[in-house]
């Protein structure tokens, strides 16, 4: 790792490297200050329940840490801020606009300064930068893969964004090891079993979008009717291109990690409304996708996995 | 039955094909909305997943008044909720077309009243698209997977569930839903004074709760005959308040039309099993 050797006295309880002194390269002080102590007494810790850490033992991967990494971002600047119709016409490049059909925006558009792009891309890199210094601890341990991997973000006061992701390293028994290892948000008992039908995670992957649409005519009328049913399109096509721009995100990182497939783990999005100019309002939605990407192999012997019919004796 | 991990090659084989991983190399991806439990299984069923799909409305409900004394069906919100569940599982199916699908497993349908104005609420339907392996392209019988009105199967089974009916026999054909908005009219002053004293039975409450959940299953039903199902499995009967207070609620009926692949139903006597978790 890129960091100088720490000199931390494990009594005293306080690093011998300030954290004013790091470079921001490879591991922070005080993780580089654990991976030392790590590689002199070789406790192995792990964040797993009994179920999740037999179960990955089983397959001959049984954990030697728990892992860490994170990052606090301020994001200042989240792109501009306005009407929805004003990027439809110009930003975006969908020449929309104010004569035709209002488009909706998403950050994952053409142009570099469209719906809330600056926003995102602060996302992604605060997650990624999370999960690669995670990797950094884990490589520095040898690890083959990280599992049970949960990848949050929290506010800490006003724009600043915390990303933290944590989990179980797992290190081949074997001599046979991984050159990158693989990162998972299943647990134990979930990549033990997909081991055993042949595949292995890869990586995790996430698709983050954010869009805009302007509150045209139509969808104001429509909205507002009072006593009859009614679809509210612009709102639908909001979320819909919202949530489409997520998941083919989440498909182009899958496809760039080089996976043959993924196990979502969740899709959530949420809808607001903003106030670009008096009496006028727009609203905005931001989709997540996440999970775990799949790469198949061929054991050398066939898998056995056949399901067993069983009947559990207790209430479900 | 236990076979050591390491003889069947794992996980030496699995990290080798990390290391043989080139990123950005091409390959055709899947991704699912199963968990990993419902994946395998739906694999060991003989199906492949595609992708994830999902349809969405977002919809203004429309409003309509009840009759203060009055057992009725509020036909206009009957209607939307309805008609909003379609549209989202319509688009939800239009995409599982583009992809070639064969059907749609694990299907959700969720309703969220949104935050911004009033009675607007998104209908979203997600599932995972799945392929027959080209093994059995076909059912045994030779006929395509897909339902009599050549769209994909839709089924909100869970996995385990798909693969426990595929094993006994049957193949299933669609979602089937029915939706009535019922309100049920308020006691007289004069007739809830009467029972304050006794335990009796509330004859018009009955008969609202009986005639609303009939109306939504009946439709239920219809739906199931359209698509020449056998039978409705998993049906759940739901009593849906939403946003309209106590005397207004939706009698939801939802289900999964099947079909018999075979005459006989059996699958193979489950083995007992106590496990050591309670949950």
């Amino acid at each position: 790792m890129g960091a100088a050797t720490p000199t931390r006295d494990r009594t005293s309880g306080a690093g011998g490297e300030q954290m004013s002194d790091w470079d921001g390269q490879g591991l922070p002080p005080a993780a580089a200050a654990r991976m030392q102590r790590f590689a002199q007494d070789h406790i192995a810790t792990s964040l797993l329940d009994v179920r999740g850490e037999v179960s990955i033992g089983g397959v001959g991967l049984p954990p030697v840490g728990e892992v860490m990494g994170c990052i606090v971002e301020s994001i200042g600047w989240q792109g501009y801020g306005g009407c929805g119709a004003y990027y439809g016409g110009y930003g975006g490049g969908y020449g929309g606009g104010y004569g035709g059909p209002m488009q909706t925006v998403t950050s994952g558009a053409a142009a570099s300064y469209a719906g809330y792009k600056p926003y995102v891309d602060a996302l992604y890199r605060g997650y990624d930068t999370a999960i690669s210094r995670m990797l950094a601890e884990a490589t520095t341990m040898g690890a083959d893969g990280v599992v049970g991997v949960s990848l949050t973000s929290a506010e800490l006061g006003s724009n600043n964004r915390e990303f933290v992701a944590l989990g179980t390293a797992v290190r081949a028994t074997g001599s046979v090891h991984a050159v990158r290892p693989f990162v998972t948000d299943l647990g134990g008992a979930d990549v033990a079993k997909l081991l055993h039908a042949g595949y292995v995670p890869v990586s995790l992957a996430y698709g983050i979008s954010v869009g805009v649409r302007h509150d045209d005519y139509n969808t104001r009328m429509q909205a507002s009717s009072w006593g009859w049913n009614t679809e509210i399109s612009g709102y639908t096509m909001l979320v819909e291109h919202v949530r489409s721009d997520a998941r083919h995100q989440f498909a182009r990182r899958a496809a760039a990690a080089g996976a043959e497939g993924a196990i979502v783990s969740g899709v959530t999005l949420q809808v607001g409304e903003i106030e670009p100019a008096e009496n006028h309002r727009d609203h905005i939605a931001e989709a997540t996708v996440r999970g775990t990407t799949l790469v198949r192999f061929t054991a050398t012997a066939a898998p056995r996995t056949k399901a067993l019919t069983i009947l559990p004796l207790r209430r479900v | 039955m236990t076979i050591e991990a390491n003889e069947l090659g794992i996980p030496e084989d699995a990290l080798r094909r990390l290391s043989e991983m080139r990123p950005g190399q091409k390959t055709s991806l899947f991704t699912s909305d199963l968990s990993v439990n419902e994946f395998l299984l739906v694999r060991e069923a003989g199906f492949r997943p595609l992708g994830l799909v999902l349809g969405s409305s977002i919809y203004h409900v429309g409003f309509q008044m009840g009759r203060w004394s009055k057992n009725q069906e509020l036909d206009t919100l009957s209607q939307a909720m309805y008609h909003a569940r379609e549209l989202a599982m319509t688009r939800m199916e239009a995409e599982a077309d583009v992809l070639g699908a064969d059907g749609i497993v694990g299907v959700r349908l969720d309703i969220e009243f949104k935050e911004f104005g009033s009675d607007i609420a998104e209908f979203i339907a997600i599932g995972t698209a799945v392929k027959a392996d080209e093994a059995h392209a076909t059912t045994p019988e030779g006929t395509t997977w897909r339902n009599n009105q050549n769209k994909p199967f839709t089924s909100d089974l869970s996995g385990q569930d798909f693969w426990t009916l595929l094993q006994a026999g049957y193949a299933p054909l669609g979602m089937v839903m029915g939706s009535c908005v019922y309100h049920i009219a308020h006691q007289r002053f004069w007739q809830a004074a009467g029972n304050s004293w006794q335990n009796v039975e509330i004859p018009q409450y009955t008969e609202a709760l009986y005639d609303a959940r009939e109306l939504a299953m009946s439709r239920m039903q219809a739906e199931a005959e359209a698509l020449e199902a056998e039978g409705i499995a998993g049906v759940q009967m739901l009593g849906l308040a939403h946003r309209w207070g106590g005397h207004t609620t939706e009698f939801f009926a939802i289900g999964t039309a099947i079909r018999p692949l075979r005459a006989d139903h059996t699958i193979a006597t489950p083995q007992l099993v106590l496990p050591l978790t309670d949950s």
